[in-house]
């Protein structure tokens, strides 16, 4: 017995030795997550003009101050903002229709869903091309019946953008949101009823509060999912257009010359940009869900 | 009132279908037929399909896209499977940690992330300059996620604390418990998170165009590529991308009903 | 010297202070329920004697050896969890052969003694199946088989009929305890469910908020409680505070107050006149029926008291009865 308690005291040493385990994990996050993060936060207030000065806010500056950047930040904000809303309206609905019907069509509309789910970037603007571009299938048949707002229609511009980017919004917030919906229980539905409130009552009063939290959780993932987006807006338009992840790629990897300390700096603003519709998604929800905590 | 409703919700879902059916659709004809101005395509033909798989780049990039998804897929797993067993077992005080790491990628996504690893390692020389290592080791960290969230979940369905305590009640160590009894437990939870993993990489265009040297592509910069080739190339392209993409779809839904349906079994009883 | 003896242990969870100076001392081959309402520390003793949970402070020895910084797999300790402990991915085999095959016990041996355990709790058929096959009372039982077969020195049983329902469990309850004792083997059982308790054990601990309230056999726990908590704990007592009870039937009581079982609660339509009783009178209020025993609610002014009547032929009382009520002197618990 005495060896086997002296093999014990062995043992919690040895629960350190585990770490080991743990060091793959470390090195790679800190390798490709950590430490180029890190430079990029430092790189941002460097110059690439003169690499002796360490510190300057001279990048900031100029992404505040040049109509150029300022346009890019706004069109990503305007094009973000949109076509997460849009998206989360169309996911809520498609969501709830989901969750009212239990047919034939619900299992058509998820597998749909999930099959469009990974239809982004350059094929999808490839499709839109095809659908609405200069000689595309629609703006033809529309110039053929003289249809204007179709015929007026510019998919290369931020209009076509939004256009896509609200397709690609729609199965990821619909598929985020729907099991979210199974938690809305059919008995809440039907107390409702039978306490004389009407659908829209339920959902104001009962539903909508419930699912807040799933709802706002998704906004954070469109967000996010809509704001990084590159290979859609860069098939379409390449470094044609104004918008912060073409801007910030090309600083990087531009034809001309390369600027990787503004491009850092320009990183820089949209992270903080993403932090701050997350803080501020989980502020409203904690706001928004006292309820759940007594 | 009810019928109603539910008439509603199925319209509602059918428009939403038309439309994200469309584009593809769309793509799919027009990979089919020569000619596509007028209401009615004519002109059906495989040709565009011969072209690419006649053309020795595109396999090659078929075969690059498969490597570059396996392999940083395998790391992530042994990576994040090794921490969490080391966390959950030993250091619960750590857990905290680690998803703030693994959730992080969440937001930076592929455009900051390649940029950010291109201005560390771009001048490095030797191994950590190597274009390949830079691009595998922003693959492992975009899908880290996903692979973390769904090793995670699965051991929380499993109820991996009670089945490691019962398997070292009976003598077993916790290293054996976790490799014999909770991984092979969790299989599918892995697999299913690796082929949504796989759906991520595949549709990767910015870390691959930002980090590879050109040497390696993938069946996105083939595509984009080829759009300014010849557009008929291209649609049959995406065809492929989609169907494999569906492929990988289908086999998720498929091992997630399976393991809700043993659930559901479960449950029953 | 007893078999498991526990010297001063004290837990903390940070600063919940869950165990609170244990000493408890179990003989070879009991049955030993450990009693008591969630959150009170009874589990926390079995995790600790197990190994999954260290002790704060204090002693654990187990067959004379102190076996408080022994690991769990080292220290020959069965357990049965609350549920879904089975390994999923194995056969009902597999997982009764699993602690077996970590004691390197050769194959042969190994198939021989799973399939005399599978036989003694009457899973023979079942040999083959894989846990989701199984209904809930079937995979508790493999689970016992499962901690029975490596022959531990102790079992422990952490709650492991409370997701089963209640027909089941009753019988699960007589089956584990007919194994017990045909194998005899020192048990411990944690159960938050007095009836539980009375049924299978040798003896009770009861415990209340980290410390053992009270001891003994069930009859013992049930007839003479000796302190408030075990008297509303274990049976239905009546408790009342002595100075009203004292008043409502013209005599002094020394004590704070008293426990009185319902079927010590006479009731009569007449007049009682017992010399060693004492007499209350009171209105019948409501009655409850649980199936052979009719409980009376009867209202004797100051106090109420509740009285068990075998169901004979018909209803003796009803609702709104003027009824004589004696409580038989020296079986009242003063607490």
């Amino acid at each position: 017995m005495k060896n086997i308690v002296a093999a014990e005291k062995k043992k919690t040493t040895n629960k350190y030795l585990y770490l080991f385990a743990f060091l793959p994990f470390v090195i790679l996050v800190l390798l490709y997550e950590l430490v180029p993060l890190f430079m990029l936060i430092i790189d941002s207030f460097g110059s690439d003009a003169d690499s002796s000065i360490l510190f300057t806010l001279e990048n900031y500056k100029k992404i505040f101050t040049t109509v150029g950047y300022q346009k890019s930040i706004t069109n990503s904000l305007k094009i973000t903002f949109i076509s997460t809303l849009v998206g989360m309206i169309v996911a809520f609905l498609g969501a709830k229709s989901a969750h009212t019907s239990r047919g034939k069509c619900r299992s058509i509309f998820m597998t749909v869903l999930n099959m469009t789910s990974n239809f982004a970037g350059v094929p999808l603007a490839f499709a839109y091309m095809i659908l609405l571009g200069n000689f595309g299938v629609i703006t033809q048949i529309a110039n053929l019946y003289g249809i204007e707002f179709i015929q007026n229609f510019d998919l290369y511009s931020s209009k076509g953008l939004i256009l896509m980017y609200i397709y690609f919004q729609i199965p990821l917030s619909t598929l985020l949101l729907i099991p979210a919906f199974n938690g809305v229980r059919r008995e809440w539905q039907e107390a409702n009823m039978l306490l004389g409130g009407r659908e829209s009552t339920f959902w104001f009063k009962v539903g909508i509060p419930v699912l807040l939290p799933s709802i706002f959780g998704t906004i954070s993932v469109l967000f996010a999912n809509a704001l990084c987006a590159y290979a859609t807006a860069y098939a379409l338009l390449m470094n044609n257009f104004k918008l912060l992840p073409l801007d910030i790629s090309a600083s990087f990897t531009g034809d001309i010359a390369s600027k990787p300390k503004f491009g850092a700096a320009l990183s820089v603003v949209m992270m903080v940009i993403m932090c701050a519709v997350i803080l501020i998604d989980n502020y409203i929800v904690k706001k928004t869900t006292t309820w759940k905590t007594r | 009132m009810n019928k109603k409703s539910k008439a509603l919700s199925n319209v509602f879902m059918i428009c939403v279908i038309v439309w994200l059916l469309l584009p593809l659709a769309a793509t799919l004809v027009y990979s089919l037929f020569r000619n596509w101005t007028e209401i009615v395509p004519k002109g059906f033909s495989f040709n565009s399909y011969i072209t690419i798989f006649s053309n020795p780049r595109f396999i090659s990039a078929l075969y690059q896209t498969v490597l570059l998804c396996i392999i940083p897929i395998i790391i992530t797993i042994i990576v994040v499977l090794l921490a969490l067993f080391v966390v959950t077992v030993y250091f619960p005080k750590l857990e905290k940690y680690v998803q703030l790491l693994c959730m992080i990628p969440y937001t930076i996504q592929g455009v900051i992330l390649s940029v950010s690893i291109l201005s560390v390692y771009g001048k490095a020389g030797g191994f950590f300059g190597n274009r390949m290592v830079m691009l595998i080791g922003a693959y492992c960290i975009i899908i880290l996620p996903h692979i973390y969230q769904g090793i995670r979940n699965s051991m929380h369905a499993v109820n991996m604390n009670m089945l490691i305590e019962a398997a070292e009640m009976l003598g077993a160590s916790r290293l054996y418990a976790f490799f014999r009894v909770i991984v092979p437990n969790i299989i599918t939870g892995i697999t299913v998170s690796s082929l949504l993993a796989v759906g991520i990489l595949f549709g990767d265009y910015v870390i691959i165009r930002n980090l590879s040297s050109g040497g390696t592509i993938n069946m996105q910069i083939y595509l984009y590529q080829a759009m300014k080739r010849s557009t008929d190339e291209s649609s049959a392209v995406i065809v492929v991308i989609m169907l494999l993409t569906f492929a990988i779809t289908a086999l998720v839904l498929y091992l997630q009903s399976k393991s809700k349906l043993e659930k559901i079994q479960k449950e029953g009883r | 010297m007893s078999y498991i003896r526990f010297e001063n242990v004290n837990k903390s969870f940070g600063n919940n202070h869950v165990l609170k100076d244990i000493n408890l001392e179990i003989e070879k081959g009991e049955l030993v329920t450990l009693l008591g309402p969630s959150g009170c520390g009874k589990s926390t003793l079995l995790r600790c004697l197990s190994g999954l949970e260290q002790v704060t402070s204090g002693r654990i020895y187990l067959d004379g050896e102190d076996i408080t910084d022994v690991s769990p797999r080292r220290r020959g300790i069965g357990m049965v969890f609350q549920q879904y402990s089975l390994f999923p991915n194995m056969s009902v085999k597999d997982n009764v052969a699993f602690g077996l095959k970590m004691k390197n016990v050769p194959k042969n041996e190994i198939d021989e003694k799973v399939k005399e355990m599978l036989d003694i709790v009457g899973l023979s058929d079942k040999i083959d199946q894989f846990p989701m096959q199984l209904s809930g009372g079937q995979q508790q039982r493999v689970a016992l088989a499962r901690a029975m077969v490596t022959e531990p020195k102790v079992l422990l049983l952490d709650e492991p009929l409370s997701a089963i329902d209640a027909l089941l469990r009753r019988n699960l309850q007589i089956e584990i305890r007919r194994i017990q004792q045909k194998l005899n083997i020192t048990t411990i059982f944690v159960t938050h469910d007095q009836d539980e308790a009375m049924v299978m054990s040798d003896i009770i601990h009861l415990f209340n908020a980290g410390q053992i309230e009270q001891s003994g056999t069930p009859v013992e726990l049930y007839t003479s409680p000796a302190t408030k908590f075990t008297a509303t704990f274990i049976g239905n007592y009546n408790l009342l505070r002595a100075e009203k009870f004292g008043k409502a039937c013209g005599a002094e009581l020394d004590c704070a107050d008293v426990a009185i079982r319902p079927e010590i609660v006479k009731m009569s339509r007449e007049p009682l006149e017992e010399e060693d009783y004492y007499l209350l009178k009171g209105t019948v209020t409501n009655y409850i029926s649980h199936g052979n025993i009719i409980r009376f609610h009867v209202d004797c002014g100051d106090v109420w008291l509740n009285s068990d009547v075998v169901f004979e032929r018909e209803l003796a009382f009803n609702i709104g009865d003027e009824v004589y009520v004696g409580v038989e002197k020296n079986l009242i618990i003063k607490l």
